[in-house]
């Protein structure tokens, strides 16, 4: 080894050290003044990293791109969090996250034997937005005048969707910048107390959270109990106002702007050391959600009853009361050369979903500098109540409906691979890749007419990625 | 701060010119301390408080008792262990010692222990066997949150490169406490005074010859401050005319080519004049180049 270095640096950065070491373990009065006094004598003052304080601060940068498939959605999101730990088991967090979403969503409506048009608002009325004309492969265009409207803004967006596609709209995107700030201490006998709060900000949505929680260890440590409290607090004001549920799709402006949504729930949870190697957490969650939950874009569609052909298209509805209970169950197991971590997890809502997850995922060491930690996950869920894939017409509509997919019965696996790199004691570099399959029944049984011949639930498939880095220093 | 029930009063002390001088054997090493005083039971409390400190850090910080906090850490693994707070500063001193020596001075690297003897004899382990064990060694891979340690699978650490060190400085300081008078702590060779003798005067330490134990290779005079050494005198290895002695390199698992016999460093504590002295070490032919670079006073032989 050679230790290129100034003169003295390598002398001056061990008596520091020692120094540091001395005055934490020595009586106050004597050995905390001797040792610091020689170190401001023999060395002065210097501020490194190498000084006696243990407190330290966590970096964590990280990116992460989605691609979904067919160039439907794409999003990018770069990460940054930073956590400020004092000697003492205060620490401090800050993190801020920012993404651009874009590409092609599904409209909620049912693809068809002949082409569909679709019409929404534009930005033009009232606003000094200007409109530049097709977006994403769309077409502004005038309006019938209805009576009572302004003709001058009477402009909207209309889209076509080909026969026999998944219809979807073309001119969604966004961006999202959300803040989080934490603080969290041992108080007087309670292991750890801490709160936190957030906000995010979408350009048409913004949450702001606030959480709290408590955690207790006993029995020599191995045993922690620990209480969590949140809250949040969500406005919707989507592009062109809030629609009327359950009313035809148009492209005027609503006059609702804005609706809200609260949500209150609590995270009750039980780690517990079994034997050396073997660690397990139970985590029991329940959320009540109050107010709206609509997707103010997505629509359904009415077929006839006998041809399966899309005659109308409605805004969806949700009810403004979700109430979740969730169980978790994860286990940290050491076998040996690899480290295993496997959990499973069960959760049930009143909209009527009931979904089950298993994850498994396995470290191994290459060497000293290097790890893999290759993962799998499994999810499946049943379909709330109130999903329809379409409505039949000439029948009474139900109070609750919506085509959302994701509130459809479906399976989805994600593989994964985590490749880490040890830069240096302090550094971590890795790098993560996931693939993932989501697959629900297409061809419901029952489908009419023309729908027996779509695919009403096209596979998704997405690949993510991940790039980030990791850094103490003082 | 008591004596373990088990070792029993094993304290002598004897009167040496104007010095009461009292040992014992701990930490594996003849233990002693000297005071300059006519006080006999003013003596003997500072020899106890002494052998007490020195027996609260062994049996704290000795890898080879299952209670110690070193096993602790070393059987929770990678489910970790909170530590206290002395503990967490060996810890980030150690921590800092393995950046500053950019990886030569390595807490995890007691697992070449599994292949290496230092007996004297020749047997060497095979180059595999260091191989195996290379992936078990690294600071880095430790997860140090203070309070919290975890190690991964198959490794562990030791502070046998600073407990010992630790308990000379951490000794002299309860000693020191006790009366302010002129005092040596010396165990093994790694030694710290209160300052100099009554009228100024110095205490006279002597470097033990690597050759023939007991006789002396150089006479060090020592008013204020530490001094520690770091050798192979008696632990190593001899196999076709080649010494391996017991300074081992973290990074390659072998011994330190072509070190000193001996370096002795004077520094402020005695775990400042330890790890400089084993830092010196495993510069191998480079060492007096290092210690004379980086201004040490110190004095090696080879």
């Amino acid at each position: 080894m050679q230790l290129k270095k100034r003169r003295g640096t390598v002398r001056k950065s061990l008596a520091r050290i020692s120094a540091g070491l001395l005055a934490a373990s020595l009586p106050p009065v004597a050995g905390q003044a001797a040792a610091q006094s020689y170190y401001d004598d023999a060395y002065g003052a210097r501020n490194d990293n190498f000084g006696p304080g243990f407190s330290y601060t966590q970096l964590d940068a990280a990116l992460l791109v989605y691609q979904e498939s067919g160039s439907r959605v794409s999003a990018t999101e770069p990460t940054l969090n930073l956590t400020m730990h004092a000697a003492d088991g205060r620490q401090l967090s800050m993190g801020a996250v920012a993404d651009a979403v874009s590409g092609a969503t599904p409209n909620g409506a049912v693809p068809s034997i002949l082409p569909q048009n679709f019409v929404t608002p534009i930005r033009a009325q009232g606003s000094s937005t200007s409109v530049t004309g097709a977006s994403g492969g769309s077409t502004i265009i005038h309006l019938p005048p209805t009576p009572g409207q302004v003709a001058a803004a009477a402009l909207g967006r209309q889209y076509t969707v080909p026969a026999n596609t998944l219809p979807v709209d073309k001119g969604f995107h966004d961006h999202r910048a959300a803040l989080t700030g934490a603080w969290a201490q041992p108080l007087g006998g309670i292991t750890e107390i801490g709160f936190g709060a957030g906000y995010s900000r979408e350009s048409d949505y913004q949450a702001i959270t606030a959480n709290t929680h408590l955690s207790q260890n006993f029995n020599a440590n191995n045993t922690t109990v620990s209480l969590a409290l949140n809250s949040e607090f969500d406005s919707s004001f989507p592009f062109g106002g809030i629609p009327t549920p359950l009313t035809l799709m148009n492209a005027q402006w609503k006059p609702q702007t804005s609706r809200n949504k609260t949500q209150l729930g609590f995270v009750l949870g039980l780690t517990q050391v079994m034997t050396r190697a073997w660690l397990t957490q139970f985590n029991f969650a329940f959320d009540q959600q109050s107010g709206y939950q609509n997707d103010p874009y997505r629509i359904l569609s009415v077929v006839d009853p006998v041809s399966g052909l899309p005659t109308q298209s409605l805004y969806e509805n949700r009810p403004l009361q979700r109430q979740s209970e969730s169980l978790y169950w994860d286990n940290k197991l050491d076998l040996g050369p690899t480290v295993t971590d496997l959990s499973l997890r069960y959760f049930t809502d009143s909209w009527g979903i009931k979904s089950v997850t298993a994850e498994l995922a396995e470290r191994l060491n290459l060497g000293s500098a290097f790890y893999v930690e290759p993962s799998a996950r499994y999810y499946h869920q049943s379909a709330a109540n109130f999903f329809h894939f379409y409505l039949p017409g000439g029948q009474a509509l139900p109070a609750y409906a919506s085509s959302d997919t994701r509130l459809a019965t479906f399976s989805a696996t994600t593989f994964g691979a985590k490749l880490g790199w040890i830069v240096s004691k302090r550094s971590e570099f890795y790098l993560k890749g996931e693939y993932y399959t989501q697959s629900g029944n297409g061809h419901p049984a029952g489908a009419i007419g023309q729908l027996k011949q779509q695919d009403l639930f096209p596979k998704t498939n997405a690949a993510i990625a991940f790039i980030g880095y990791s850094w103490d220093f003082h | 701060m008591t004596a373990l029930p088990d070792i029993g009063p094993s304290r002598r002390v004897t009167r040496l010119g104007s010095d009461y001088h009292i040992s014992f054997h701990a930490m594996a090493t003849p233990c002693e301390v000297r005071v300059e005083c006519d006080d006999a039971g003013l003596a003997e409390t500072i020899g106890a408080a002494v052998e007490s400190e020195t027996r609260r850090i062994e049996a704290k910080f000795s890898r080879y008792r299952a209670d110690s906090v070193v096993s602790r850490i070393n059987a929770s693994g990678h489910l970790g262990l909170a530590v206290d707070a002395e503990t967490a500063s060996l810890l980030d001193c150690a921590r800092q010692c393995y950046l500053v020596s950019k990886g030569m001075f390595d807490i995890t690297s007691g697992v070449l222990r599994r292949a290496w003897r230092f007996d004297g004899s020749d047997n060497l382990p095979s180059a595999q066997k260091i191989l195996d064990l290379l992936p078990l060694m690294g600071w880095p891979k430790l997860t140090w949150k203070p309070p919290e340690l975890k190690l991964p699978p198959g490794m562990e650490i030791d502070f046998g490169g600073l407990a010992k060190e630790y308990a000379v400085d951490r000794a002299l300081a309860e000693a020191a406490a006790i009366a302010p008078l002129p005092m040596l702590v010396n165990f093994g060779g790694d030694l710290c005074v209160t300052g100099p003798r009554k009228g100024g005067a110095p205490w006279n330490v002597a470097i033990d010859s690597v050759e023939d134990s007991g006789k002396m290779a150089g006479l060090i005079q020592l008013k204020e401050g530490a001094l520690a050494t770091s050798g192979d005198a008696r632990r190593f290895l001899l196999r076709d005319g080649v010494r391996y002695g017991h300074i081992l390199n973290p990074r390659t698992g072998w011994p330190i080519r072509d070190a000193p016999r001996s370096v002795t460093v004077a520094a402020y504590s005695c775990v400042e004049a330890g790890i400089s002295a084993t830092l010196a070490m495993l510069q191998g032919r480079h060492a007096e180049a290092f210690l004379k670079r980086e201004g040490f006073r110190a004095w090696c032989i080879r």
